[in-house]
């Protein structure tokens, strides 16, 4: 073929091009000097972005505070609150929903309870709605730092082990709440399949609080979607103007409906407990009490009051011997402890959730129980504002509980 | 494994520093080897098989062609093997479909069973640039490569595996024969490289794609504002994605010591076709030239033969990017359109007195036009998006603004780029305070992302 044949082909099809040699089609190129300028700049927003936000978002929680509903994904939100809580609380209370107070208002939680008969608002509702021991221990292991030197109330709901499901040990996959927080390689979790590329995310989240800090901006001011998405069901609105700079503080309502489960009708159940040897979520609570202790915290522990009206068959039996070994496990490691017998059955609006009378019993009880007393009422050797505790003081304030409510 | 995700992140915070330790020894070829392999087998390790066969065959038939007097022979061997390849994994189950068709419309009660096959990531890329090797070596435009593990290489090198771009041997296997030199401005290319590619893909494409993805699914429900927007932006999604793809390939293979070919080079600033294809999948385009049009005849024998030539690679071209008639439309379309603006190219008011800005528009429109076909799921689906454009009612369309505001600014920076303005864009401080821009964006607002690139579905 002659030459200037081929370079019509050429031209026709497709234009000669000097394409090996062409760097890009923009001048986006920095020098080794400029890139080091970008990394230091980047690493600057890294480190101090979440800090300098912390001054321009406005967050004074109030008394009666819980962390709000919509918000129990924002690890970075939590970290926030639990200093906060550190400076202004002398004893935290840290769980699940049951001390969340799914099914009760923010005044009605245990927590609360406690305040009043205490008197002073000494206990934090640090709980969690929906979280699990095994995510709780992620929770407290990176989300947690600065729970530390405090006296913590730690309640472990039996529920979790309730069954092979809850206990995430089940073959199959199914969404369990608080992905994020649980270990993403080791142990394995045989129901959580997500992808490798979701669980590098997870870990690499968990070390840099900037990451978590976008997904409390997700979670807060783009009603828990990412900037794209929000765009997306909000396209004509500036992304800017959602950014209001306050955080909802208050979460008064309860989550559901506030009915016992002997007037809903709930019929009783047949759980299948997992082994306490073997379970998931009974390993991660230890890991929980070990972490709190290791940093300097009083660890209380509150084991249920679970609903035990509500099983049947074997499965009291199988309980009871479950929560024998669990005393055994607390009394062998010297922790503080208190398993409250079984609440009245029309005090429970399911399997593990008081009512609100529930959780003024339960509080009641907790400030009765001498070794509560001891290893939290205590005053701490750098009290900070509370009040030298006597059951004398418990008695009066007993008084002046209301159990109207 | 995708650029954008953490695996990969991992996979090349392990690779690399060996890759530095090892470049100036003989382990080095055999690290790039496995560590491609292993980037390979990660999205399926049975496609390791394939890839081993494609590469032995031809690194086998190129031998036995410096070997024997039998050269055509050998090359038909290579590149029947290599499309066969491409039609078993590719197009089986095109063509299992449209003889059932057939079958049914001439009343035959037998319905062939579907093949199922599953397309192997990249193997078009590989394949084409495995066969493109036979055909150079045949033509006696490269020397032939003794090793079979710097061949091997070649063909899986693994930052333009899984979608190029196709590079030519001539360009790449010398750069595997001498040890690279990695200076810091090619890791410092590599990083700007890297992270425009990422923002396009992160940032742009995956945006993109959340308005398309929902008025493509279910293009019935929407009328013409929300469908021509939603074509408008597939455009840019396409190019984002795959452009975002080669950037990362490019700025990966840089950081190492490679010079990847340039593959997008702002086609949308196109001014005709022609001027299209060779700013668009720059290495496939010139793939087709080089083997497919000129062999045909290319323009050599008349306006007849030339546009006949032009068709056939334009349909091939389009039959290689999805076994699906679609694909074949789109192809042809271009085809059309590559006649076109040939021909209006010719005359001297088109060339001459037509604003470049028109020009520009007129390609974008009608490439945007093209993707309609390229995108829908089925030929009904893009007669069902074409028909409502012009027949629908005026519905808001709920287009995000900020999706198009960022289309816009890239465009307008493109401009820019081919502009007397280049210079603004070259200042030190307007380069640093974009890649400060994006990397902000990225950080805060970007997603984290694991939506795979639209071409390695091809």
């Amino acid at each position: 073929m002659p030459e200037n044949n081929i370079l019509e082909n050429r031209k026709d099809f497709c234009p000669p091009n000097k394409t090996e040699a062409v760097f890009s089609s923009n001048s986006v190129r920095l020098s080794g000097y400029e890139w080091t300028f970008v990394g230091i700049v980047t690493l600057a927003l890294f480190c101090f972005g979440p800090r300098l936000w912390e001054r321009a978002e406005k967050y004074e929680p109030e008394p009666h505070y819980r962390l709000p509903y919509e918000l129990s994904n924002d690890y970075w939100l939590y970290s926030r609150y639990s200093r906060l809580a550190c400076s202004r609380n002398e004893i935290l209370v840290i769980g699940d929903s049951v001390i969340w107070g799914h099914f009760v208002s923010k005044y009605d939680t245990l927590s609360e309870c406690l305040n009043e008969i205490a008197g002073r608002d000494h206990f934090a509702n640090l709980g969690v709605d929906g979280i699990h021991p095994v995510a709780l221990a992620g929770l407290l292991k990176y989300y947690g730092h600065d729970i530390s030197n405090k006296k913590v109330v730690l309640h472990f709901n039996p529920l979790w082990m309730s069954s092979r499901k809850h206990d995430l040990q089940t073959e199959k996959e199914f969404r369990f709440n608080h992905p994020r927080l649980v270990p993403q390689f080791i142990p394995n979790i045989p129901c959580y399949k997500d992808t490798y590329s979701k669980r590098f995310s997870a870990v690499v989240e968990r070390y840099v609080p900037l990451l978590s800090w976008t997904s409390h901006l997700n979670i807060t001011y783009f009603e828990n979607m990412d900037l794209p998405t929000w765009t997306l069901e909000h396209p004509y609105e500036n992304p800017a103007s959602a950014v209001t700079f306050e955080l909802s503080t208050s979460a008064n309502n309860s989550q559901s409906e506030h009915i016992s489960w002997t007037e809903k009708g709930t019929a009783k159940m047949d759980f299948q407990w997992v082994e306490l040897e073997t379970s998931l979520q009974w390993n991660f609570f230890r890991q929980s009490v070990k972490l709190l202790k290791k940093r300097g915290n009083s660890v209380f522990v509150l084991v249920g009051p679970f609903n035990e009206h509500m099983l049947k068959g074997e499965s009291i039996e199988i309980y009871r011997k479950m929560k024998s070994k669990i005393e055994d496990w607390l009394q062998q490691n010297n922790i503080a402890y208190y398993m409250p017998p079984t609440l009245p059955s029309e005090l429970y609006v399911d399997a593990s959730h008081p009512m609100s009378e529930g959780y003024v019993m339960l509080s009641k009880q907790l400030f009765e129980n001498e070794s509560f007393r001891t290893s939290i009422l205590t005053p701490s050797p750098k009290p900070r504002s509370v009040g030298d505790y006597s059951s004398g003081d418990f008695a009066s304030s007993d008084a002046k509980i209301d159990f109207s409510r | 494994m995708l650029f954008h995700t953490w695996p990969f992140a991992l996979f090349f915070i392990i690779v690399y520093p060996a890759y530095l330790a090892l470049k100036n020894t003989k382990l080095r070829v055999p690290w790039l080897l496995a560590a491609s392999y292993f980037f390979y087998a990660c999205f399926n390790p049975l496609y390791l098989i394939l890839i081993s066969y494609s590469t032995l065959l031809d690194y086998t038939v190129v031998m036995k062609m410096a070997k024997s007097a039998r050269r055509k022979m050998w090359l038909s061997i290579s590149i029947v093997n290599n499309l066969g390849l491409l039609g078993f994994f590719k197009y089986s189950g095109f063509v299992t479909d449209n003889l059932n068709f057939l079958l049914s419309s001439l009343g035959i009660p037998y319905v062939l069973p579907a093949p199922g096959i599953i397309l192997p990531v990249g193997i078009s890329f590989y394949v084409f640039q495995s066969m493109s090797y036979t055909i150079d070596y045949y033509r006696g435009n490269i020397e032939r490569e003794m090793s079979f593990i710097r061949y091997a290489t070649f063909v899986s090198l693994f930052p333009r595996l899984v979608a190029g771009p196709i590079e030519r041997a001539k360009n790449l296997l010398p750069q595997l024969h001498k040890p690279p030199k990695v200076s810091i401005q090619d890791i410092a290319d590599g990083l700007s490289l890297f992270v425009v590619g990422f923002f396009k893909k992160v940032a742009l494409a995956d945006y993109m794609a959340l308005y398309v993805d929902r008025v493509y699914d279910a293009p019935e429900q929407f009328q013409a504002p929300a469908l021509v927007l939603a074509t408008f932006l597939f455009s840019w999604q396409i190019y984002f994605d795959f452009s975002g793809y080669t950037d990362m390939a490019r700025g990966v293979a840089r950081m190492m010591g490679f010079r990847l070919m340039l593959n997008f080079n702002n086609p949308y600033l196109a001014t005709g076709l022609g001027d299209f294809w060779s700013r668009w999948h720059i290495s496939l385009s010139s793939w087709f030239k080089d083997y497919v049009y000129i062999p045909l005849g290319g323009n050599r024998k008349g306006k007849f033969n030339t546009y006949r030539n032009m068709f056939l690679t334009m349909v091939i071209s389009g039959l290689w990017h999805g076994a699906a008639w679609t694909f074949v439309i789109w192809g042809a379309l271009h085809a059309l359109g590559r006649f076109c603006t040939r021909e209006l190219e010719r005359t001297p008011f088109y060339k001459e007195r037509a604003p470049k800005l028109v020009k520009q528009l007129l390609v974008f429109i009608f490439v945007s036009f093209a993707w309609i076909f390229f995108r829908a799921e089925t030929i009904s689906d893009a007669w069902v998006i074409v028909t409502r454009i012009f027949s629908s009612g005026l519905a808001n369309p709920y287009c995000p603004l900020l999706a198009l505001a960022l289309v816009f600014a890239v465009w307008l920076y493109q401009f820019a780029y081919e502009s007397k303005l280049k210079w603004v864009l070259e200042l030190r401080a307007v380069r640093v305070g974009i890649v400060l821009l994006l990397v902000f964006y990225l950080a805060v607002f970007a997603p984290a992302s694991e939506k795979g690139f639209i071409y390695l579905q091809f």
